[in-house]
């Protein structure tokens, strides 16, 4: 009974922070992105398939071609992503994206398929950011060429919502306010 | 990236050509139509099916998705990676097998197997089936194709002992 | 060259006695019911008597007639000549050689008549005979249907035989030894004392005697060829990126070319504004044709660009928009008044239904699906004032010979056509228009050679899909039996659509749109075959197996549905109703390959069966898939098929296998849609067909009991979707009555 009573409670608060905690509304845009499929579809778990969407594939589902990064993320085991993904987008529709780089972000980044609490909980533990600050974490987003092209993904794919800048100024925002992530829904 | 209107060199199959064209035209148009060089095929035009597949400093790339003002080192296609005369040992389990029916893919099937071998000498039936799922073959030479990698691979470490 | 001056040729050839060159041989020696067409073409110093082999100071040359799609068809053509002329795969040179009426397909024909093909009665023979005589009569120079193998079996072997009496005739006038002393082995005549006379030396002397055409074929138990594994001829040139196709050929002063036709298939070109386009560099010209625009620059990717950058007001659709309106057309077409065929009605049906206790309803359907080859079509034509020249991979060489005669304005006979190696068909060069937009393109440039090359998008985009169709079947069940089956069936008429395109009216039914149904060898108390036709909607091509593609998985599916609901076993029951010895052998020998206990295998794992004769061939598939927790997996596929023989066991195997991988590879993941018009899938992003990680095990088995010898390019597509979908029901107890399966199936 006694959990059920914090539960609620928990519950309560989350609701009345949500309307009210500052931080909370930047963390929410943060995670609009962070969710967005331009980002997470590369920041996948130990599964290490890479995910794709757009308007001929509905949902997003796991990369076609029995793609598989692999523990090296770059698919050096089997089929490099250097394979396909040139240094740049593909001009024609449905061709591969590509960046000067190319590869699927650190296993311990995984957003796929995490909550918002989730995700909130990892971009600040430097254990699973890549040992940022969070101050770190803006000028990665504000500055980091693969980073960037979730806002330009090429023809037929929808960018990340805002902008870069946008994103990293949000997160100092959030920062500022306290970095308060959400309660589980 | 090269700019607009400028020659550039390019080495294919341990030959260095010039060539005038735009930087972003692909390689595969480059290859085909500019040097007549014809094994890597036309297939797809976005990474789709495989069947442009060459190498770049040793590396599998589609060719038909690579611009031209982007190739960086050497390029070998099927045709320098051996001959009927001196074959390849990747070629010489495809023929073992007759792996081939219409063998439209089969230039960039080869091409991906050699690639992925010398990365992976001695691959799991897994890694074949991760390795070569992005190469199409529209006739369905899928079960030879499997054969002939793993003959493949015991030929390389083979000659390589 | 004038009738006259042909004539003269020929007789100048077979007479003299001054030729330094060659000869040619074949079956038709001494039937000649067509003019022998290699006399058209012969170089000085070469010799043709018949059309099948060609003997000339280069070496030995078999001419093989049907075009190689990748199925191996130029090797068997070869193996069944050189069998009975003694020489080596790796001692001759095969050429497709030229379109002409002598290579007409005598097989085809048997595909095209309502007989059953188990059916040898002496009214089907005569029935088949006539078809035969049409065919011959109209010079159907065409490779499909399967009909390769048993078209050449018999041919091809007398050409040989011929061409090797002939020579040893020949050898015999030569040294005054008697033909019974000399024999033939490697490509020569070979003399009592071992000395030899090789068959180049032997040419010139064999053109002036009269060809031996009483010649008796060897029988099997003497052959060293057929029935052995043998090297493809062109593997290594495939394996080594050496092989030439169509799309790889440079003429001497060509220019590359591409197209952009109006995306709603038919419909028409309003307007267009090409100036961006033409300021592009390497652009030289846009080209109006039927349809679109061609460009016209120096280097595909260029004119691929330049395509792109033009804009287009395009006329509607001639044939519904969206695919409502399709799958509409279809269910409306179950009715009295379009019935195109009833061809079979056993028993009687109405009432076995009406007085069945409970009835089994089910509806089916299955989508357009393009053929996607991966060699993108093409084609080089050049338009000289005294002849024209096409250089493309062709089924219908002759029908191309007479398109592009008709649109350049010139006699076919001045129209000759250099068939191409073909990357992958499966029907797709069974149409032609790529030829036809190149010879617009190349009237418009006298003298100028046009590389006319679709890129991906243009050539799915044009695609003839294979038909739309749906089924609807009613059915009952008695006493742990299959009682009553009535299936009908609606779909457009392939056979009216394709022929449409060649200026040729087909009246009547079409066989197509009930194949792989009405002919199954089952006896069923109550059995009932009816074709619907539905007109008016988007054009359409043979495909992979045709009409038996839909129909064999609407027949099984709807097959094993009864089974199981009478509670039987889905092998028993079948190979209980299955009245044909043959087939029931089929069926028999798939059931010891995949040890056959039953549908379920284990707690996550089950199996289906499916059967389907077709092109003659009675095929048996057996999917075994488990579950596994991302979805379903297709383990092995158990395939056994009655061929009459197995020419080639290597070439057999892969020819079956990849009718399975195709038959499942569109029943999982393909289908065509029209939105607005258009073909929603334009590239093999969203047309996948099977790849390399989804394939199973593929286990083969060829029976060889039937006096036919049938080809197996088709016939193990239409049992590969039925048997998977009945495995996913044995496993899931869900019934997929739809493809493609993945609509409601994860694979993996």
């Amino acid at each position: 009974m006694k959990r059920v009573l914090t539960g609620f409670a928990a519950l309560v608060l989350a609701a009345v922070a949500l309307a009210e905690d500052p931080a909370l509304e930047h963390w929410s845009k943060i995670y609009e992105v962070f969710s967005h499929p331009r980002c997470a579809n590369c920041h996948v778990g130990d599964d290490h398939i890479p995910r794709w969407s757009g308007e001929h594939y509905g949902e997003p589902q796991p990369h076609g071609m029995n793609i598989n990064a692999d523990r090296s993320r770059i698919g050096a085991e089997s089929v490099l992503c250097s394979t396909c993904h040139t240094q740049q987008n593909s001009p024609e529709p449905h061709g591969a994206p590509g960046a000067h780089v190319w590869l699927l972000a650190p296993v311990e980044m995984q957003w796929w398929d995490k909550s918002s609490r989730e995700v909130c909980q990892q971009i600040q533990d430097p254990d699973r950011n890549g040992g940022r600050t969070l101050q770190a974490v803006a000028d990665h987003i504000r500055h980091d060429e693969l980073v960037h092209w979730g806002w330009d993904p090429g023809p037929g794919r929808e960018p990340a919502p805002y902008s870069p800048e946008e994103v990293a100024v949000f997160i100092e925002q959030w920062a500022g306010a306290g970095a308060v992530c959400p309660e589980a829904s | 990236m090269r700019q607009w209107g400028e020659a550039m060199n390019i080495t294919v199959n341990g030959q260095v050509h010039t060539v005038d064209v735009e930087p972003e035209m692909p390689l595969l148009w480059v290859l085909r139509d500019e040097l007549g060089i014809t094994g890597p095929r036309y297939g797809c035009g976005i990474s789709m099916c495989g069947a442009c597949t060459v190498h770049v400093n040793g590396l599998a790339v589609r060719s038909c998705s690579l611009p031209v003002g982007d190739v960086t080192g050497p390029v070998t296609t099927i045709e320098g990676l051996g001959t009927p005369e001196s074959l390849h040992a990747v070629q010489e389990a495809w023929i073992e097998h007759q792996v081939a029916q219409c063998g439209y893919c089969q230039s960039g099937q080869i091409m991906s197997a050699a690639s992925f071998l010398m990365t992976n000498p001695n691959p799991s039936d897994e890694a074949i089936d991760q390795a070569l799922s992005a190469n199409l073959c529209r006739c369905g030479t899928y079960p030879r194709i499997r054969q002939a990698v793993k003959t493949a691979s015991a030929k390389l470490r083979g000659d390589a002992s | 060259m004038s009738r006259l001056g042909k004539i003269t040729r020929r007789t100048f050839l077979i007479g003299s006695a001054t030729i330094a060159g060659g000869v040619a041989f074949g079956y038709y020696m001494y039937r000649r019911p067509h003019e022998n067409p290699l006399l058209d073409d012969l170089a000085e110093g070469e010799a043709a008597l018949t059309p099948y082999v060609k003997i000339d100071a280069e070496g030995v040359t078999l001419i093989t007639p049907r075009t190689d799609l990748g199925q191996g068809a130029y090797s068997v053509q070869a193996a069944l000549i050189a069998e009975e002329l003694d020489i080596g795969l790796d001692q001759v040179r095969v050429d497709p050689g030229p379109p002409a009426p002598a290579y007409y397909n005598t097989a085809l024909a048997a595909e095209s008549v309502p007989v059953r093909s188990t059916n040898d009665g002496a009214m089907a023979n005569t029935v088949r005979g006539v078809a035969d005589a049409v065919m011959k009569f109209a010079g159907v120079h065409v490779t499909g249907g399967s009909s390769t193998v048993p078209d050449s079996y018999e041919k091809l072997r007398y050409a040989g035989a011929v061409a090797r009496e002939t020579l040893k005739r020949a050898a015999s006038e030569r040294t005054g030894l008697p033909v019974s002393r000399l024999k033939t082995e490697q490509g020569a005549v070979v003399l009592p004392d071992g000395s030899r006379l090789s068959y180049v030396e032997l040419a010139a002397q064999a053109a002036q005697v009269e060809p031996v055409t009483d010649v008796e074929l060897r029988p099997p138990n003497l052959w060293r060829m057929i029935g052995q594994p043998m090297q493809r001829h062109d593997i290594v040139a495939k394996s080594t990126g050496t092989a030439v196709y169509g799309i790889d050929l440079a003429v001497e002063g060509m220019v590359h070319a591409t197209i952009k036709l109006n995306p709603r298939q038919g419909g028409s070109l309003q307007d267009y504004d090409a100036t961006e386009a033409l300021a592009m560099r390497g652009v030289q010209q846009v080209i109006p044709v039927t349809g679109g625009v061609g460009v016209i620059a120096d280097n595909t990717w260029r004119a691929f660009k330049a395509a792109e950058a033009i804009r287009f007001d395009w006329g509607p659709a001639p044939y519904p928009n969206d695919m409502d309106e399709h799958w509409a057309a279809l269910s409306n077409a179950f009715n009295e008044d379009q019935i195109d065929a009833r061809r079979r009605d056993e028993g009687n049906v109405v009432e076995a239904l009406d007085r069945a206790s409970e009835v089994v309803e089910a509806e089916y359907r299955a989508p357009y699906l393009a053929h996607a080859p991966l060699e993108p079509i093409n084609a080089i034509v050049r338009v000289n004032p005294d002849r024209v020249d096409v250089w493309t991979g062709t089924q219908i060489p002759r029908f191309v010979q007479a398109n592009v005669a008709k649109i350049v304005g010139v006699d076919s006979e001045q129209v000759h056509i250099h068939n191409q190696m073909v990357g992958g068909s499966f029907g797709h060069r069974l149409e032609d228009e790529v030829v036809k937009r190149a010879a617009e393109l190349a009237k418009a440039l006298p003298g100028t050679p046009v590389k006319l090359v679709y890129s991906r998008e243009e050539d799915m985009r044009h695609d003839f899909p294979r038909q739309i169709a749906m089924a609807r079947g009613r059915g009952s069940v008695r006493d742990g039996r299959v009682e009553a089956y009535d299936l009908g069936v609606a779909m457009p008429s392939v056979t009216a659509s394709q022929l449409s395109r060649q200026g040729l009216n087909v009246p009547g039914p079409d066989l197509q749109i009930i194949a792989g149904a009405w002919d199954q060898p089952f006896s069923i108390p109550h059995y009932r075959m009816t074709g619907y036709r539905a007109d008016g909607l988007a054009p359409i091509s043979s495909w992979r197996s045709v009409g038996a593609s839909s129909n064999g998985f609407f027949h099984d599916c709807f097959l094993d549905e009864l089974i199981h609901a009478a509670g039987a076993d889905p092998m028993e029951e079948r190979i209980r109703l299955c009245w044909h010895e043959p087939s029931r052998q089929v069926l028999e020998t798939v059931k010891a390959m995949s040890g056959w206990t039953g549908p379920r295998i284990s707690e996550n794992r089950g199996r289906g069966v499916a059967f389907c004769l077709s092109f003659g061939v009675a095929c048996a598939e057996v999917v075994e898939v488990t579950q596994t927790d991302r979805g379903i997996r297709i383990d092995t596929v158990y395939v056994a098929a009655e061929v009459g023989r197995v020419l080639d066991p290597i070439n057999f195997e892969n020819q079956v296998q990849g009718g399975v991988i195709w038959g499942l590879g569109h029943a999982m993941n393909c289908e065509i849609t029209y939105a607005d018009g258009q073909a929603e899938q334009t590239n093999y992003h969203a047309y996948p067909g099977l790849r390399l990680y989804q394939t199973p095990d593929i286990v083969v088995q060829g029976l060889e009991n039937g006096d036919k010898v049938l080809g197996v390019g088709e016939p193990p597509v239409p049992p590969a979707g039925a048997a998977l979908a009945n495995a996913i029901f044995a496993l899931t107890g869900q019934r997929i009555r739809e493809m493609p399966l993945n609509k409601h199936i994860r694979f993996v």
